[in-house]
């Protein structure tokens, strides 16, 4: 699967600039022009999060975390498990690493569900590395309002989802 | 294009590569380090360093390829096509064609963010902005084969998907009612760098 992603990734470039190319009308240019202005405004901020994240990924205390995401903390799991997935700054090297740390030390499907949601919508990397320079502040202000709720809601719906599979179990 | 015309070019592109933010994160990455350093000692800073120069060497031509990937796409693509399908007026629709695009755009998100920016630039609607990223972000296909399902495991990451599945359509749902101003990047600074692309891409438009 992994040769597959990489086979689009690597191969989407030459097929799109090869037709841009075959147009003749100078878009092939432009297109370049555009990827490397974009270039220059990404990487160098990309060095310094890349660096600070793997700093900071050092310093978040998993296994402390983990001790609070048990199935008998209901809620509050869900709660924790969200903020947690706010806090990891690194792709999803880490990310996952930490997941699944989490999973092995007894966290509850819906606190996972939760921190993996809340990960991926708000990861601070991603924030500051893509989004600021490429869409601005007007942007982010109006997706982080508009999915804050998501990762609360998708771990209530896991709960949710598990209780009435038990209710119908008993029943 | 002149030489001086060139010149103003590549000045203003340093200018916006090395402009105030990134002497923030500059910062803010140094700081960490510092700390990390006092509070975990010499070892875990080397192997944090390692890991970044790593995932960054690994990353760059990732971003190169992606970055060409959105530069060809944003000269290519319909405009006026495009925003008939995700725009002010694609509705409930909308959400659903940017929801599935998000499942499926391949990459992390220096394929995903690139797409955005030439999207939103096309005049898509801010619901499907919004709900194009966060269907990526929480469904993306490739994130959930490489990286789910051989930690989490099968039937959790089944669970995940199906429980996320409305989310991103609730999202645009929810931005198109939010009473926030939105102004993109593209509109927003209209620099010497924008200036010698742009003309260019609008003849293309007309074109059409």
């Amino acid at each position: 699967m992994i040769s597959v992603g990489m086979l689009i990734i690597f191969g989407a470039p030459v097929v799109l600039g090869g037709y841009a190319l075959s147009r003749q009308d100078g878009s092939f240019r432009q297109g370049l022009v555009r990827a490397v202005e974009q270039f220059v405004k990404l990487v160098p901020r990309m060095f310094c999060a890349l660096v600070a994240a793997g700093f900071v990924a050092k310093l978040i205390p998993s296994e402390f975390i983990s001790r609070f995401l048990g199935d008998e903390a209901g809620v509050t799991a869900i709660v924790i498990g969200s903020v947690a997935g706010l806090l990891i700054p690194s792709g999803p090297v880490v990310a996952f690493s930490i997941a699944a740390t989490f999973a092995k030390a007894g966290a509850a499907n819906a606190a996972l569900i939760a921190f993996i949601t809340a990960w991926t919508l708000f990861a601070v990397h991603r924030v500051v590395i893509f989004e600021i320079p490429l869409l601005g502040f007007s942007f982010l202000r109006l997706r982080l309002l508009s999915v804050i709720l998501l990762p609360f809601l998708a771990g209530l719906m896991t709960m949710g989802v598990k209780q009435a599979l038990a209710w119908v179990a008993v029943s | 294009m002149t030489s001086e015309t060139k010149r103003q070019w590549l000045m203003a592109l340093v200018r916006d590569g090395f402009g105030k933010s990134f002497w923030w994160f500059f910062a803010f990455a140094l700081g960490m380090g510092v700390v990390c350093y006092q509070l975990l000692g010499p070892q875990a800073f080397h192997e944090a360093v390692r890991a970044d120069l790593g995932l960054l060497a690994d990353m760059l031509p990732r971003v190169i390829a992606a970055l060409t990937v959105a530069g060809m796409v944003w000269v290519l693509l319909p405009r006026d096509r495009m925003s008939r399908l995700i725009g002010k007026e694609s509705g409930f629709r909308g959400l659903v064609i940017a929801t599935a695009a998000g499942i499926i755009t391949p990459g992390g998100p220096a394929s995903a963010y690139p797409l955005l920016a030439v999207i939103g630039g096309a005049g898509a609607d801010r619901g499907a902005l919004v709900a194009y990223i966060t269907s990526w972000a929480i469904l993306g296909i490739q994130r959930i084969l490489i990286w789910d399902v051989p930690l989490m495991g099968v039937e959790f990451s089944l669970t995940r998907f199906l429980i996320s599945l409305p989310l991103p359509i609730l999202a645009g749902l929810i931005a198109r009612r939010l009473p926030l101003s939105l102004s993109l990047m593209e509109e927003v600074q209209p620099d010497p760098v924008g200036s010698i692309s742009r003309p260019a891409a609008n003849t293309e438009t007309h074109r059409k």
